[in-house]
């Protein structure tokens, strides 16, 4: 007679589930994965928090000095209150620069809580003054180097590095076991396949594990975090979640294959971590060496030479701005707006001045330091293909939004802002013209432009049809050999 | 007894295919490492030595200018890469290496290495001492996890007792049999590194980094020497080979991947990192405080720009004003390079149960490549800044403060230029390191002596259960 796969299937799904449930291994599995996959949600919703709190910090902060900016001016007009160059906001170099109270912000992506990624090192803020780029495009969040190199305990963790070994806990002995005990034997004896059984087997374990690293995290998320309710958030919740399956499939398609070899239990267990050890861990710092040599990021050493170069250039240029006669402390008066006019004092002129040329002489070499951060983030996306840990950690930062590719956007947007309002500016502080209250409402504003998110999601569903593929051909491999495997 | 156990069972490990091809991938990642790391640190020091002397060379050659503005310029200094960060990088990719000193303000260290990195970074970096503090535990647990359960289900232990072999023996025999395969792979490898580091060291600096070698050698065998007893005592306890295997892995993952992680995430509740926000807006308070006080005390003035303080103090101001912030400023970094430390500190606690911890610590201390030396050449670094400021303020009080409204009209030459010394760095010495480590490595120790102690209670039991 022939075996009927489907009703089998399910017959062996269930016996498996009720050994599993008795056996008590699964319930331990079970309740290790809640605990760290509870845990790193609570890290990531942490670090979000922080985030979030900064940004809103920051958005007073600005609010509260453009009310104080705009209070001072009035007053200033009204001739009510005592002149100081440098915080006069009448004076328009004064307000691009220690006045300005302009920031530019990111925002934490909806998502933020499920990756913390590149968030502990890369600013989402920055401020915006007429400083020069190096002076403050290089200012990073405050955290102990110590912790950067321990790296996070959050679910992006759990999900790259621990479930694989949950999975090799449940798994490396799916046949080899059954060996052991005699019992492969009596199953043979019934209608029933080898990759019948092994499917059943691995139906019932990786279910236990998808019920509760995928639900999890999404329930708490759509619970307490309002805006990850949205439709284009529920596709990236679905990507998630197509990801994690895929990557968890692929880690059972391992240990089948490992499986069919027909192996010890302690043997197979071997060969897992060490295909963990290679896959997981030695694969991707070998990488991250490999990208860094093939594509090795400019000198810094050589910014710092070109820079001081440049102020030096930029000082002598405009060496008579800043050696001008200053009376300005003695004689507040010649502060005093005139028909709209404002003497800017010449070494605030200068200072102006020297950093925009200070930035344009170093343009073309922190464009190369752009450019060949671009390059590296493009080999590690080839690369990515050749671990499946590498490809799941950059898909998963992605869909929480804290990639390098965002952050990169972020230091664009900003460095493109931060032209724009310099050359606000630059009329105003060449021609003497005096700031007006008119003109504080309508000072450049930030607008972060967020990334596409059709953009994300195909670069998402690509990685979830390739790991599908990888695990569907590991998987198709492993009940070809299935029926080869020999009983005793 | 001991040598005839030790040379078997060693015998048997080489004819073993899993230590042919651990073995054989951990040197090859070694010597990658190294090689790469070599080349590296040589690009690195020449480039930064060579920066160094050009800066100084241009502060010198500035010619005629305010000595504010020689002070807006600035100086560069850089972190010279100490020579055994090619074994163990520690921070040094999430520190910068170079700094600014400008006017005015504290000048933070940047350019990490990992903001020119991609996300790759974080899974960790490739270096001799990661491979030995994760993938050489591993190794021995991988060969050495059946060394006693196996004699016992083949029954070749009860033969082996038979012929009286004492269990001291046998357990001292089987450790040195997994600790030799250990040496066989890493001791030709790390004795031709330590050899080169030295000879390419000028001859001043060679003692040190024996010392350092020497002591690194000390807290990687202790390190390395807990796992080999462990793995015997686990072997001789389980009830089988499976157990044993699964018992020591699932250690091992615990202690060197989950743990950190763990515990950087504990003691970062129990000591909060302030956010950068937080921190700016407290230093600016702070100094803006500061120097409120100090400019009300010697001018009677509120503010900086207040008309009764003329340019013609300028000079003078400019020197209580940068006073009066260096007490902040101390105070707010040092806070936070405390909470560092103190973090990192509550975190060798951990150690107790996952060596790697502190193991680390004592790694990167001994490299010269850990926090407490990053702080030191921060700490020189703003020395040098104050230096120039203070050295800057006394030539415009002499000079400019006379000129009155045309005070910015003063020049300064090439003697004042001179008068700022070169910024010169020395790395801090071994006993530096050792001041800060000890406690690691006496944790290190106490875990080692607890490993042998358990191992020869597990040996000596009864063996045939």
């Amino acid at each position: 007679m022939q075996p009927r796969p489907l009703p089998t299937l399910s017959l062996i799904v269930l016996h498996e589930a009720r050994i599993l449930v008795r056996d008590r291994t699964l319930l331990l599995v079970c309740c290790v994965l809640a605990l760290m996959v509870g845990y790193g949600l609570f890290v990531g919703l942490a670090q979000a928090t922080l985030r979030d709190r900064m940004v809103a910090q920051v958005l007073k902060h600005e609010q509260e000095t453009q009310t104080a900016n705009s209070g001072m001016l009035q007053s200033v007009l009204a001739g009510q209150t005592a002149l100081i160059p440098f915080s006069n906001p009448a004076n328009p170099a004064a307000m691009a620069g220690t006045l300005s109270g302009r920031y530019a912000t990111m925002l934490n992506a909806p998502l933020a809580a499920l990756a913390i990624g590149q968030s502990d090192m890369m600013p989402n803020y920055y401020r915006i003054t007429y400083l020069s780029k190096v002076q403050f495009m290089y200012d990073t969040e405050i955290e102990n180097p110590w912790n950067l190199l321990s790296g996070h305990f959050d679910l992006a963790f759990v999900i790259v590095f621990v479930l694989p070994l949950l999975v090799t806990t449940l798994g490396y002995n799916l046949l080899s076991a059954e060996r052991e005990h005699g019992t492969l034997r009596l199953l043979c004896s019934q209608p029933l396949s080898i990759a019948t059984l092994m499917t059943g087997k691995v139906v019932v374990r990786m279910l236990a594990l998808l019920a509760i690293v995928i639900p999890v995290p999404l329930v708490v998320l759509l619970l307490i975090r309002p805006e990850a309710r949205g439709a284009e958030q529920l596709v990236l919740m679905l990507l998630w979640s197509a990801l994690v399956a895929a990557y968890t499939l692929f880690w059972f398609a391992v240990a089948a294959l490992v499986n069919t070899v027909g192996l010890s239990s302690s043997t197979n267990a071997l060969i897992m971590v060490a295909l963990w050890t290679i896959l997981v861990l030695i694969l991707p710092v070998t990488m991250n060496l490999a990208v860094g040599l093939v594509s090795p990021a400019p000198s810094r050493t050589e910014l710092a030479n070109r820079t001081r170069v440049a102020t030096a250039e930029s000082l002598r240029e405009y060496e008579d701005l800043y050696s001008a006669d200053y009376r300005y402390a003695s004689d507040p008066e010649a502060l005093l707006v005139k028909n709209e006019r404002i003497e800017v004092p010449s070494r605030m002129r200068a200072f102006f001045l020297a950093k925009q040329k200070v930035d344009e002489r170093i343009e073309p070499l922190l464009k190369r330091f752009d450019q060949q951060l671009l390059q590296q983030q493009k080999l590690v996306d080839r690369l990515s293909l050749l671990s499946p840990a590498i490809l799941i950690n950059e898909a998963l930062t992605s869909i929480a939004g804290t990639d390098s590719h965002r952050f990169l956007a972020f230091k664009d947007q900003t460095e493109a802002f931060h032209q724009e309002w310099r050359q606000y500016f630059s009329p105003r502080i060449l021609e003497s013209r005096a700031m007006t209250i008119r003109d504080l409402s309508s000072l450049p504003r930030w607008h972060w432009i967020e990334m596409p998110a059709s953009e994300i999601s195909w670069s998402i569903w690509w990685r979830v049809i390739l790991m599908l593929a990888l695990a569907s051909v590991l998987g198709s491999l492993a009940l070809a050999r299935s029926s080869r495997l020999s009983i005793e | 007894m001991f040598a005839i156990i030790a040379a078997k069972d060693l015998r048997e490990l080489t004819r073993d295919g899993r230590l042919l091809w651990a073995g054989g991938l951990v040197v090859m990642l070694m010597l990658l490492a190294l090689g790469a790391g070599w080349n590296r640190q040589v690009q690195l020091n020449s480039e930064r030595s060579a920066g160094q002397a050009l800066d100084y060379d241009a502060w010198l050659h500035q010619g005629y200018r305010h000595p504010h503005d020689a002070a807006e310029q600035g100086m560069h200094v850089f972190k010279p890469e100490p020579s055994l960060a090619v074994f163990d990088p520690g921070i040094g990719p999430f520190v910068g290496s170079t700094v600014w000193l400008q006017a005015h303000r504290q000048s933070e260290v940047k350019f990490r290495p990992a903001q020119d990195a991609t996300g790759l970074q974080r899974f960790g970096e490739l270096s001799p001492a990661w491979l030995l503090q994760v993938l050489l535990p591993l190794l021995i647990i991988v060969i050495g996890f059946n060394s006693v359960s196996d004699e016992r289900e083949r029954g070749t232990l009860r033969q082996l007792l038979s012929l009286g072999a004492p269990a001291r023996s046998l357990l001292f025999g089987k450790a040195a049999a997994l600790a030799s395969c250990v040496g066989i792979l890493i001791a030709p490898v790390g004795l031709a590194f330590a050899v080169l580091i030295v000879v390419h060291l000028p001859a001043g600096e060679r003692v040190d980094v024996v010392y350092r070698i020497a002591w690194l050698a000390a807290g990687y065998g202790l390190y390395l020497g807990f796992f080999v007893f462990l793995t015997l005592a686990v072997s001789a306890l389980a009830r089988s080979s499976r157990a044993a295997l699964v018992l020591l892995l699932g250690f091992w993952v615990a202690a060197t991947l989950i743990a950190p992680r763990t515990a950087s995430e504990a003691t970062n509740l129990l000591y909060p990192t302030p956010s950068r926000l937080d921190f700016d807006d407290q230093l600016a308070r702070d100094v803006a405080d500061a120097g409120r006080k100090a400019w009300s005390t010697h001018f009677g003035a509120r503010t900086q720009w207040d008309p009764s303080v003329p340019l013609s103090k300028w000079g003078a101001a400019l020197k209580v004003d940068d006073e009066a912030g260096y007490g902040a400023l101390d105070e707010n970094f040092g806070r936070l390079w405390d909470t560092f430390e103190r973090q990192q500190r509550a975190q060798g606690w951990v150690g107790l149960v996952a060596p790697v911890v502190a193991l680390r610590g004592f790694s990167m201390g001994l490299a010269g490549t850990d926090f407490s030396q990053h702080r030191d050449f921060s700490t020189a670094a703003e020395a040098q800044r104050r230096k120039i400021q203070n050295i800057v303020s006394e030539d415009l009080i002499e000079h400019a403060d006379r000129l009155g409204n045309a005070h910015f009209t003063y020049k300064a030459g090439p003697e004042l230029w001179a008068s700022v010394p070169q910024f010169k760095y020395q790395l801090p010495s071994v006993s530096f390191a050792l001041a800060h480590h000890w406690a690691s490595l006496a944790l290190l120790a106490v875990m080692f002596c607890l490993s042998v102690a358990l191992a020869q209670y597990a040996l000596s039991r009864p063996l045939m259960r």
